[in-house]
């Protein structure tokens, strides 16, 4: 299906982050199964998990692809089968797939539409034609491309298009590092990624000086393409994926939310000379990223584009908690993730909206004990605030 | 089985016809990662090796985005007449080969491609025209073997040569380089890392991208009997790196392995060698320990997570499950660290803290406590 606008495919590690990124907006979410993705790491979804993720998705209007994006040995293709019957049975909406046998497994047990993963590295014309003749719906091209090259590939290849927009970047072309796999054992194709690209290497170059270059050569910063959205609309690209299943819900929530609201204010306008968008920055800006950059996707990626600096844990905001239930009779109950004080000013992220700021000035446990300084892993209440729901999300300002 | 090799100049091309080989693969600038020729010296070297009885290969091993890739496949046509095959690794490269050339296909099929359906599905791809398929050396022998006698093509394998780790068509160490090169000149360095156990990675720069390489060499060159009674079709000798002059040792060896010459050719070799994942593949033992997987099990009976315990007071559960919670409900409860607890529902109360005998899913849940439960443990009722 062609879109006239693009959607926003937002990435779901877990069924609550699934709910989280549908309810702030995004037109469709990818997850994984507990086998055949590339996050070994993550929770991923139990097949109950899937099967109510999609229900979930659908019945508000969003669809529901599943990662199958590993390099598979004979012995991991022997279990798709039973997988891929089930996903036909449950309705997902497509598979996300990199290695051909996985492609002809699919293709061979069912309907379900199949795209091309960012891992291999579809980078022209002639690559997505064969993908096509092979079965595939769309590509998911290599994040080394341009958006108009991506539109090239759309126009003259007759398949739809998904284009990175925002979120951590392989350095290597995806697909075609192996780091992991020859240094620490873990097959990084098939979900054991050690990210050593990110770390501190020392370089002899054979310069003048002894000393040796110390440098985080091989890290990319994080691309971040909203000022870039007219073009990827003007190109006619079919989805903007955001990076990140292994990412809080505080980033599932809120890039769904700004690059949902972002296109449909263009949407509404035609342009996307709004004040708003300097809003939008900033509240990317809020949740924990590295140094963001275009990357390629108006010119080649450049020095400019090399996050050398170590991995940094510091940030300007951080997530409260969720909304666990919401009332006027009830309050708000939330389930804490960092602790904060009595006093403190919170930032309730609505599904639609402007935030909602209000000061944590009666907060109880929920035996309606009052609490002056909230702890980890329990629930607290606060006074009922119109327009909050659960599953909201909760930040605040890290004090300096 | 055959040695295959790659020549940079009319030297290596005499060695080559010299220790007898069949072939020869020819790196252009433009189109191969490596390659250092351009057309005229491409063009003199092919025809020199054609005049000497060899077969000439023409790699295209570069992974091309759309506007180079439009800008170079055109270049490709007028000096393809010169060669007897095109060896291709980008899925757009065997695309454009198939419907632009007459050309027999190689394709390099090193980057995954660890199954039996997806390699014959290339072949199948082009009807007739794969000459031969390029076997990852992250394949075991046994799988090598079961290729080498399914697929109806030979196959090839890196017999020695560098193993490349990392390849991204962005520039690297030139933002390093002080000014000191210039404009795609190739620049070379050597890295480790404090965080990595390995020291004295080779990382290349060139008008490509940046790569980088392992530590060790990749070597079969003790295993190519071996190889050859697996039905391998071609012993890939890449010296690119090293001492070309070595291929005579190399041909020698493969055809004539004494533990003693092997020693030797160790001795001069210049980087140390391992033979990688040939003998078993073991890369994926490690993750079921990247996860809890005592928190992955939410199948069947499952009800919830463990949101709050306040000891002595009660325990608070999300109830996640579409049946939902009632009084008297036996439940199963097992702590992240594994160990489980039961308990019988005798309080039930919601959020507002009333006694009722049912919680809908989606809500939480306040039951007793019970001792030793921690949050994120998981919930599930025991029939």
């Amino acid at each position: 299906m062609s879109h006239i606008f693009p959607e926003v495919l937002a990435p779901a590690g877990s069924l609550d982050k699934l709910k989280v990124a549908v309810l702030y907006g995004a037109n469709a979410v990818y997850v994984g199964g507990q086998k055949f993705g590339l996050r070994t790491a993550a929770d991923n979804f139990t097949l109950d998990e899937l099967r109510e993720g999609v229900n979930f998705a659908h019945e508000r209007g969003a669809q529901v692809y599943v990662v199958l994006n590993s390099f598979l040995h004979d012995k991991d293709l022997a279990e798709l089968p039973n997988f891929v019957h089930f996903l036909s049975e449950i309705k997902v909406d497509a598979v996300i797939v990199s290695d051909l046998g996985v492609v002809k497994t699919v293709s061979s047990l069912s309907n379900i539409a199949i795209h091309i993963s960012t891992q291999a590295s579809t980078l022209n014309v002639e690559a997505a034609k064969l993908w096509k003749s092979m079965g595939a719906t769309r590509v998911v091209v290599g994040r080394e491309l341009s958006v108009k090259e991506a539109g090239k590939i759309k126009r003259e290849a007759g398949i739809e298009v998904e284009m990175f927009i925002h979120g951590s970047m392989c350095m290597a072309y995806s697909g075609h590092c192996v780091i992991s796999n020859f240094t620490q054992g873990r097959d990084s194709n098939r979900g054991g990624c050690a990210h050593s690209c990110r770390f501190e290497y020392s370089l002899d170059m054979g310069l003048d000086t002894e000393e040796k270059k110390k440098a985080f050569f091989m890290s990319s910063k994080d691309l971040e393409g909203l000022r870039i959205l007219p073009e990827f609309i003007n190109e006619g690209i079919d989805s903007l994926k955001i990076e990140g299943r292994m990412k809080s819900h505080l980033y599932a929530g809120t890039m769904s939310k700004i690059y949902t609201e972002a296109l449909a204010y263009y949407r509404e306008h035609g342009n996307f000379l709004s004040e708003d968008l300097l809003y939008w920055e900033t509240e990317l800006k809020k949740v924990s990223h590295r140094a963001y950059s275009n990357a390629s996707l108006v010119e080649p990626a450049g020095a400019d584009s090399i996050f050398n600096e170590r991995e940094n844990a510091e940030k300007e905001w951080q997530m409260v908690g969720t909304v666990v239930e919401a009332s006027p009779s009830l309050g708000i109950v939330i389930e804490v993730r960092n602790a904060f004080n009595q006093g403190d000013e919170l930032e309730i992220i609505p599904f639609k909206g402007p935030v909602i700021s209000l000061l944590a000035n009666e907060i109880t446990d929920i035996m309606m004990k009052a609490v002056t300084r909230t702890r980890p892993s329990t629930l607290i209440k606060l006074p009922y605030v119109d327009g909050v729901e659960s599953l909201q999300l909760v930040r605040q300002k890290v004090k300096a | 089985m055959k040695l295959t090799t790659f020549a940079q100049n009319l030297n290596d091309l005499n060695l080559i016809k010299d220790q007898g080989l069949g072939e020869v693969i020819l790196g252009h600038q433009n189109f191969s990662r490596f390659g250092k020729l351009d057309n005229d010296s491409l063009l003199s070297l092919a025809k020199r090796a054609k005049e000497m009885d060899l077969k000439v290969i023409f790699e295209w091993d570069i992974l091309m985005t759309e506007n180079t890739f439009m800008k170079l496949a055109a270049d490709i046509l007028p000096l393809l007449n010169s060669f007897d095959s095109l060896r291709v690794q980008d899925p757009g490269a065997l695309e454009w080969g198939f419907k632009n050339t007459n050309k027999p296909l190689q394709f390099i099929a090193e980057n995954g491609n660890h199954n039996l359906p997806g390699l014959q599905g290339w072949i199948d791809h082009v009807q007739g025209r794969m000459e031969r398929i390029v076997l990852s050396i992250e394949l075991p022998k046994n799988k090598i073997e079961e290729y080498c006698q399914r697929l109806n093509v030979p196959c090839e394998l890196l017999g020695i040569g560098r193993i490349l780790l990392f390849y991204t068509p962005r520039q690297l160490l030139s933002p390093l380089a002080e000014d000191k090169f210039s404009f795609n000149q190739e620049i070379s360095a050597v890295g480790e890392s404090e965080e990595s156990p390995h020291k004295g990675f080779p990382i290349v720069e060139n008008r490509h991208g940046t790569f980088m390489f392992h530590i060790k060499d990749f070597c079969l060159v003790d295993y190519a009997q071996e190889l050859k009674g697996l039905g391998l079709g071609y012993f890939r000798v890449d010296l690119r790196f090293s001492e070309f002059s070595q291929l005579k040792e190399v041909k020698d060896l493969s055809e004539n392995f004494t533990e003693t010459s092997f020693e030797a050719f160790k001795e001069k070799y210049p980087q140390d060698l391992m033979r990688g994942f040939y003998l078993v593949n073991k890369t994926d033992v490690l993750f079921p320990k990247l996860k809890n997987h005592r928190l992955q099990n939410r199948e069947g009976d499952y009800v919830g997570e463990v949101l709050e315990a306040e000891k002595g007071s009660h325990l608070a559960i999300f109830v996640s499950n579409t049946k939902g919670l009632r009084k008297s409900d036996k439940l199963k409860i097992v702590h992240p660290k594994g160990e489980v607890f039961e308990l019988l529902i005798y309080s039930l109360r919601n959020l507002n803290l009333e006694e009722v005998d049912y919680i809908e899913p989606q809500k939480t849940a306040v039951i007793q406590y019970l001792g030793g439960v921690w949050v994120k443990s998981h919930v599930f009722y025991r029939n």
